[in-house]
């Protein structure tokens, strides 16, 4: 077994798409993509905040404070036109004469104290833009102005009184989750959308290597005529799947370490680092015993259907939806109400990414957590067994 | 020495399969849900002796010779390989057999070297054997020029010759090769035309299919016919020629082949 398992490692080490998949994609692409994104979505945010819009009142004289803001405002220019209703300002964005257009109602004027809608009219499609955030806002300052005007008619001159008269009871939230439970939460929700699909990641691209790569250069027949079992022959390939699986894991996990390292020299996440710095070695090493039985049981089940396929293309057929699936579990890890329990521990999937959770807001249980590792292994043991039996069939290895 | 009898192998026949068959074109050899494949073959090969299977395409043969190599099971019928029951001990049975077919790949990012060591590892030998076992058939095959060699990177012919080190570095009792020469140049397939009558000066038996029937007349003791699953000649090459008619071997296989499917 530890011959083949030998030359399996061997070989894969002199792969260049295998080290791409298992060094270079972790360690250097997703760095890069993440860079990529970030610095795009920052550019259009820059360009999004510095942008101009060209902005028609209809019922200006309604409310002229508010006009008057609206035109000396950086990112609003007042246009000059002569629109009469909506329907002229919806034709002129769609002519892009017009970027947004405010419609006032005449008894908008404070002294009618009757309650006004004020309309919108903008395109919110596609991308970034701060419109109604800037209408939003300048709108607060008119309001709290024709607030205290009116406070100030009926005889309301005290601050204190207005603020009762608008909101009398006011709700604090004081929240028991330290920035570990909070941070935890939110890193928590993603991590596993990052860390799970990489295993399989790691797992595949070897595993079609091993089994349909083998059938497809004639090389598996060879090897099934040496005084070999079976079993000892797809244990050693086995095992071959399962490291580079967790290579690939730790690698992404060392990676995102080491870039994270390297963003705090240029951004502020000092909140965020001291948060996650409670994180104790134990911590991170049950979250590796979480992962490990995860990739075994990937692990098996991409090597099975690897040596059902008959060529390298088959496999990869067969891995695409696979890759879709391995995502259902972790999606039901984030949907609402979902909690890490001794019922959910033994979802598979779903219950490592509900713990992954837990052991990165600092909450977890080591009765579940062991419930976890316990269930994995023994489904991992079971998706061998499979696997081996799998292996030892005519119908499967000469199809 | 080899000794094959009875040996019988079906397989399930796939839906898409099934489909497919027109009753124009069945074969006898379906029935029902399943493929008889093998239905009774027999032969057997001494030692110092080499046996040529042949067979129309589809005729059975490399699933025979995949039973011989223990790569399937029989369904019934024995295989006897220098004493060992190839059905019951399959595992011990593969140190006595060494395979080698056209299609037969080797692992392309290991060295020549590497391959033949691999599978020398793989029969238990080590250390010192090892070594002078390997060393002994890369200077046999002229190997010392491209040993160090991804496989990759390797022609035909050297590859040929690294898969024919692969195959017998284990000191196999009895060699088994599937259309060996299928698709090799003169120079490759000169090679192991060579390959075999070392291993039958050796002593060592000799059993492999093919449909050069020139080859079957430099090399052959012995000729087997299989057909449709069957044995339709099992004998010498002077028998062969005797029961086909003819001197021309082309000639003896058709007549063979012909009075079979007549009975």
């Amino acid at each position: 077994m530890f011959e083949v398992f030998l030359k399996e490692i061997k070989e894969l080490l002199r792969d260049r798409k295998t080290l791409m998949f298992i060094v270079a994609l972790p360690l250097l692409i997703f760095p890069v993509i993440f860079a990529v994104v970030g610095y795009m979505m920052a550019m259009a945010n820059l360009e999004a905040e510095q942008e101009v819009h060209k902005v028609y009142i209809i019922g200006a004289e309604a409310a002229p404070e508010f006009t008057e803001s609206v035109r000396y405002h950086k990112n609003f220019e007042l246009v000059t036109a002569n629109y009469a209703n909506k329907n002229d300002i919806i034709q002129a964005i769609q002519n892009e004469e017009l970027d947004v257009g405010i419609v006032i109602e005449a008894k908008a004027q404070p002294s009618t104290r009757e309650q006004t809608t004020w309309q919108v009219i903008y395109n919110d499609s596609a991308r970034i833009n701060y419109l109604f955030r800037y209408i939003e806002e300048l709108k607060e300052q008119y309001q709290s102005k024709v607030q205290t005007l009116s406070f100030n008619a009926l005889g309301v001159t005290k601050e204190s009184e207005m603020e009762f008269l608008i909101s009398p009871i006011k709700l604090e939230k004081v929240d028991t989750a330290d920035a570990r439970e909070s941070w935890g939460e939110k890193i928590g929700v993603l991590l596993p959308y990052l860390l799970i699909p990489i295993v399989l990641t790691g797992a595949v691209y070897p595993a079609i290597d091993l089994g349909a790569g083998e059938k497809e250069r004639g090389t598996l027949e060879t090897l099934l005529l040496t005084p070999i079992s079976r079993t000892n022959i797809v244990l050693g390939k086995f095992l071959t799947v399962l490291s580079a699986s967790l290579a690939t894991a730790s690698l992404s996990i060392l990676s995102m370490g080491l870039w994270l390292f390297v963003a705090r020299t240029f951004v502020n996440v000092s909140e965020f680092t001291v948060a996650l710095s409670h994180i104790t070695f134990v911590e991170l090493l049950a979250m590796l015993s979480l992962l490990i039985p995860l990739a075994a049981m990937f692990s098996s089940i991409v090597l099975s259907i690897s040596i059902y396929a008959r060529t390298f293309k088959e496999a990869q057929n067969y891995m695409g939806p696979l890759s879709m699936l391995v995502f259902i579990p972790v999606m039901i890890s984030v949907m609402p109400n979902m909690e890490l329990t001794y019922k959910t521990a033994f979802i598979p999937v779903t219950n490592v990414a509900l713990a992954i959770k837990e052991l990165l807001k600092g909450t977890s249980e080591i009765g579940i957590l062991a419930v976890i590792v316990g269930s994995s292994i023994l489904l991992a043991v079971g998706l061998l067994a499979f696997c081996v039996r799998w292996f030892n069939q005519e119908k499967v290895l000469f199809r | 020495m080899i000794s094959v009898n009875g040996l019988k192998k079906k397989f399930k026949l796939t839906k898409d399969h099934k489909k497919g068959i027109t009753e124009a074109q069945q074969d006898p050899r379906e029935e029902k849900d399943y493929f008889h494949s093998v239905r009774d073959v027999h032969f057997h090969c001494e030692q110092g002796e080499v046996l040529g299977l042949l067979g129309p395409n589809g005729a059975g043969k490399t699933t025979t010779l995949r039973m011989l190599s223990t790569a399937l099971k029989p369904d019934e019928g024995s295989i006897e390989v220098g004493g060992v029951d190839l059905v019951k001990k399959p595992l011990a049975g593969r140190k006595a057999i060494g395979f080698l077919s056209g299609s037969t790949g080797l692992y392309g990012r290991l060295t020549a070297k590497e391959n033949v060591e691999y599978f020398a590892k793989l029969h238990g030998m080590k250390g010192a054997e090892l070594k002078q076992r390997c060393d002994e058939l890369f200077t046999l095959l002229d190997m010392h020029s491209f040993l160090d060699k991804r496989a990759d990177n390797l022609s035909t012919g050297m590859k040929q010759k690294t898969n024919i080190a692969r195959a017998v570095v284990h000191r196999p009792k009895v060699v088994i090769l599937d259309e060996p020469t299928t698709g090799l140049d003169i120079m490759t397939t000169q090679t192991v035309i060579n390959f075999i009558k070392g291993l039958k000066e050796q002593g060592t038996p000799v059993v492999f299919s093919t449909h050069h029937l020139d080859e079957v007349a430099l090399l052959c003791d012995r000729v087997t016919v299989i057909d449709q699953g069957l044995t339709c000649f099992d004998g010498t090459l002077a028998a062969f020629k005797e029961q086909g008619h003819s001197e021309e071997l082309n000639q003896a296989f058709m007549n063979i082949l012909e009075g079979h499917r007549h009975v």
